[in-house]
């Protein structure tokens, strides 16, 4: 017995010494690429926040970039909802990727590479062709920061299926906020466990600064002070709209972003960006997307916050001339219409080439995107947005967990004490 | 020892109870891998699926290269647990059965740096592992194993304290030198310790996602709990694939701890006498 | 003669010598600048600053969900602790009696532990929904309108304590080793005597585990204290911050306010903390703990 132990314990010293050289020579080979062994490819790294259903169809894009460079060699690296601990991780330690997919400019900017000069050599024909309102969201003070390569703003989603039970005219482009109200009673009414409307409990404070200036205020005045702005009159009107919804009973606050109320037909309308589509198409659910109800009062269309991805270079890549040339293949029209199915193209020659505006599902965005340029979301003006929007964060919490529902005047004038 | 029936209808009882609450969730889980998504978030909950999409498997498994991390799993797995076998049982021997100067300082550091939460160490030992180029490798899941942890040497030195001094003495006087004793005496009590350590450990790494996600950036050497963790996008979570691939990941593990419950199940009378 | 007095005197720190290395290479140089971080003004991008005890002054007296979190936490564990320590015996003892299938039960406990953590949040995540979670579900098959376990502030400690008590069984492998190990002969020796079950119990089994049950209550007092994964899958600390557990706290320093020095001061006041209360568990165990290397057989005396 004794003899058994022994020989198990100096083979699985043995085995561990063994595998463990195996495995050095195995990533000795792999990673001196950039040091010197493979001296004519030059390695980049990609990361991507994408989750693995997209991840097929994300390295054969990346395949095909590199069996077209003779010099580079791109990686591609996917993180889904870790994304943000392994970008902040990497940067701590300056070994963040050279090319990544960024939208939080504000926390990141420092450690990105400025692209204003490289976006100058292209030519001034470049920037035209996007959408003009990216840019604003892919840049701090001015120095743009990334490419866009996909956006997507909020579109009121709604249940075919459910309106043609509650006998109801599907919603359109000229509703109000009213119209929807008296909608989601009549399908609370008529259908069975369905609830006209859903939004959810824990609203990103980025995300609902778009129905604050859908009422014609914001989070902050144009000085940056929040008194006066986040608790007025209309901003308090637009919480308490919403909170009156529940208290009706018909709407619900959900846990999650809604997607999985609107795909069990727990809700009729949800509001949310195009990320939903493509799972919903694949269920074969009967629904149908339009633009954000206007306030009635506001005497203005419904404006809708902008959700901008975009390329960026590490401000510590070694190689940021390759870096660019990738930033330029994944942001261009192929990669545009590669991609159409899950990220919404921002090329205009695509949109007019794809006749994006007459896709029922993806034109209604378009419209948001045109309604709502000229506003910059707080997060981009204030320093200390991450414990601004904590605060904002809990405070909407406060008022729409169905187990609290505070009275939104007071919440909102605690709030902009702080 | 005999029980009387009620005593026995009342341990049954006790242990359905329980086992409702353990087993129920993967009962639920597993039927859930055949259903279709929409299925599985339907309300009111269905327990059964229409069909029977034994493919679902087959699609999780496709998805990512599984392949791959099953192996770099193994590699992680195998070498961390022989490695802390060895390295823990010779701590802990150490540590219970020697008295010698600043051994209770020592513990105390030992049994501290179990206490230090890991997302504050983490950033300055990815500094450390970068100066020593074993970013994208497989090393620093492994190597720091191969020294032992405080956990297992903690544990295998509350059992060791617990064999009486006697065992030493009749050794000595025989003429075995430390490592003898070590190795001929104590190693054969501490058997059961070992499997058990053997089987914790094993666990630990085979389910640990925080080191991987930090520490690898190429697919190609990630382990499977990263794969797992991947179905987990920031908009949407791919519940039927990630389902699938937990049931599989399952399987190892429990397959250990049968086998490994014969030798943890085994008592010392025999050693002792 | 002097060369076997240094080999005497040097064996005991060989045979600890690999942890000691180990500690060495990998822990003590991260460590040392965790510390070192906690004294500057640390964010994740850009340049850093000496700031003395800022981060230490700013915890105590500025920050009120510092205090929050901690009470929290330290409500959690003290739940926590004694809850899954008295469940784990308690299958332990189940699973060492002599019934049919135990080895069924045995790996049925154990189970999930088996399964990865944060599968088993997105599995309770999915269960506890109030809207359409399989537990309400069943709830109110029996005519009980469950909470929404996951929303409601009143329950999303409870809904987390539930989760967590999920992965008890190893703790309870540990016990169930360490009972099976304990020879037979000494309750068979008591059955003659006339002892119950019950006796046996408290006066065989009891008073030899102890020492791995110091072992268990330190180890799940540290990880309640470390909470962090499932709480971060499952309520993301919330609902209104009714589950922000001291680890989320120092997470979301780390990650979210991306303020590296001031999570690291977080860190080591937490450490301090635990291993205060360590030693505190210590210094009582001489108390209620028996170790067999007290036991001397004919001379007298207790040698610890």
């Amino acid at each position: 017995m004794k003899k058994v132990m022994g020989m198990v314990l100096v083979v699985g010293l043995l085995a561990a010494t063994l595998l463990s050289g195996c495995g050095n020579n195995k990533q000795n080979g792999t990673d001196s690429g950039n040091k010197g062994e493979e001296d004519s490819k030059v390695k980049i790294r990609f990361a991507s926040w994408d989750n693995a259903e997209d991840l097929d169809t994300q390295q054969k894009l990346v395949d095909d970039f590199n069996a077209s460079q003779d010099n580079i060699e791109v990686s591609l690296e996917a993180y889904g909802d870790d994304y943000d601990t392994k970008i902040s991780a990497g940067m701590g330690s300056k070994d963040a990727p050279d090319v990544m997919y960024m939208w939080n400019y504000p926390a990141y900017h420092e450690g990105l590479e400025s692209l204003d000069s490289y976006i100058d050599k292209e030519g001034s024909d470049f920037k035209k062709n996007y959408y003009d309102a990216l840019w604003a969201y892919n840049s701090i003070d001015d120095s743009v920061y990334g490419i866009p390569v996909g956006f997507t703003t909020h579109c009121l989603f709604y249940n075919k299926d459910l309106f043609d039970q509650a006998g109801i005219e599907y919603p359109t482009a000229d509703w109000t906020w009213d119209d929807l109200k008296a909608a989601a009673a009549a399908i609370t009414e008529k259908c069975d466990g369905a609830k006209g409307f859903s939004y959810q409990i824990k609203a990103d404070p980025y995300d609902y600064e778009m129905y604050l200036w859908s009422n014609g205020s914001g989070y902050i005045d144009a000085d940056g002070n929040l008194e006066g702005s986040i608790n007025s009159d209309k901003s308090v009107e637009v919480f308490e709209f919403f909170q009156e919804m529940q208290k009706e009973g018909i709407a619900v606050a959900t846990e999650g972003g809604g997607t999985d109320e609107m795909r069990s037909a727990k809700t009729a309308m949800y509001i949310y960006g195009s990320w939903s589509i493509g799972t919903l198409k694949e269920d074969g659910l009967n629904f149908g997307v339009v633009e954000i109800p206007a306030f009635a009062s506001s005497g203005q269309d419904s404006v809708s916050i902008l959700s901008s991805s975009g390329l960026s270079i590490s401000k510590d890549s070694k190689h940021k001339e390759a870096a660019w040339e990738f930033v330029k293949y994944w942001t261009g029209e192929e990669l545009n219409k590669a991609r159409i199915e899950y990220e919404l193209p921002v090329l205009n020659s695509v949109v007019d080439s794809e006749k994006l505006m007459d896709d029922e599902y993806k034109a209604p965005f378009y419209s948001m995107l045109e309604q709502s340029s000229g506003y910059t979301p707080t997060s981009f003006v204030i320093d200390q947005w991450s414990v601004l929007g904590d605060n904002l964060e809990l405070s909407f919490e406060r008022i729409f967990n169905p187990s609290t529902l505070e009275d939104v005047k007071t919440v909102l004038d605690e709030v902009a004490a702080e | 020892m005999k029980m009387s029936k009620k005593t026995k209808t009342v341990l049954y009882i006790l242990l359905g109870i329980m086992t409702l609450y353990f087993l129920a969730p993967f009962i639920y889980m597993f039927f859930s891998t055949f259903k279709t998504e929409a299925e599985a978030v339907a309300y009111p909950p269905r327990f059964f699926p229409e069909k029977w999409l034994w493919t679902n498997y087959v699609d999780a498994w496709r998805s990512q290269e599984f392949g791959t991390f099953l192996w770099n799993s193994i590699i992680v797995t195998v070498c961390t647990t022989a490695g802390q076998i060895i390295a823990c049982s010779l701590t802990a021997y150490g540590f219970a059965r020697y008295q010698f100067k600043g051994k209770n300082v020592i513990f105390i550091i030992l049994l501290s740096t179990m206490m230090i939460p890991w997302d504050v160490t983490m950033i300055p030992q990815y500094m450390e592992f970068q100066m020593l180029n074993w970013i994208n490798t497989l090393k620093p899941l492994i190597i720091p194993a191969l020294f032992g942890s405080a956990y297992y040497v903690f544990l295998m030195r509350q059992f060791l304290m617990g064999v009486p001094k006697d065992f030493e003495e009749a050794a000595r006087i025989d003429g075995a030198n430390a490592f003898q004793i070590y190795y001929k005496i104590f190693l054969p009590i501490l058997k059961p310790q070992l499997i058990l350590v053997g089987v914790l450990n094993m666990l630990t790494v085979w389910n640990d996602y925080l080191g991987p996600l930090i520490f690898l950036q190429d697919r190609s050497k990630f382990t499977l709990a990263l794969g797992l963790a991947s179905f987990k996008g920031v908009h949407n979570t791919q519940i039927i694939p990630m389902l699938c691939i937990t049931v599989v990941m399952i399987i190892p593990p429990i397959l250990v701890f049968i086998f490994a419950q014969k030798y943890i199940v085994e008592g010392t009378s025999g050693a002792i006498k | 003669m002097k060369k076997k007095q240094l080999i005497k005197k040097a064996t005991p720190y060989l045979f600890i010598s690999p942890w000691v290395i180990g500690f060495l290479l990998f822990t003590a140089g991260p460590l040392l600048l965790s510390l070192i971080m906690s004294f500057f003004n640390w964010p994740i991008i850009g340049d850093s600053s000496f700031i003395g005890m800022g981060n230490y002054v700013e915890m105590f007296t500025q920050d009120s969900q510092f205090w929050k979190s901690m009470v929290l936490t330290l409500k959690y564990a003290a739940i926590f602790v004694p809850l899954n320590l008295g469940i784990a015996l308690f299958l332990a003892m189940l699973i060492t009696q002599p019934i049919r299938g135990v080895k069924v039960f045995r790996t049925i406990f154990y189970l999930p532990a088996v399964v990865s953590g944060v599968a088993i949040s997105i599995l309770w995540k999915w269960i506890l929904n109030g809207d359409y979670g399989i537990l309400n579900y069943l709830l109110s098959l029996i005519g009980i309108e469950g909470p929404k376990w996951l929303v409601d502030p009143a329950w999303a400690l409870f809904a987390v304590i539930l989760a967590s008590a999920f992965g008890v069984g190893t703790m309870m492998l540990i016990f169930y080793t360490d009972i099976k190990n304990i020879p037979i002969e000494l309750y068979e020796a008591a059955s003659l005597d006339g002892a119950s079950p019950a006796r046996q119990f408290f006066s065989i089994t009891l008073p030899i585990i102890t020492p791995t049950i110091l072992f268990n209550v330190i180890t799940s007092m540290v990880s309640a204290f470390q909470q962090l994964t499932l709480v971060m899958l499952l309520t993301g600390g919330g609902p209104l911050k009714s589950t922000y557990f001291y680890g989320m706290f120092v997470y979301d320093n780390a990650f979210k306010h991306r303020r590296l020095g001031y999570a690291s001061a977080n860190a080591w006041i937490m450490f301090i903390i635990i291993l205060l209360l360590t030693s505190l568990v210590f210094k009582s165990s001489s108390a209620w703990v028996y170790y067999g290397t007290e036991v001397k057989t004919a001379k007298g005396g207790k040698k610890k």
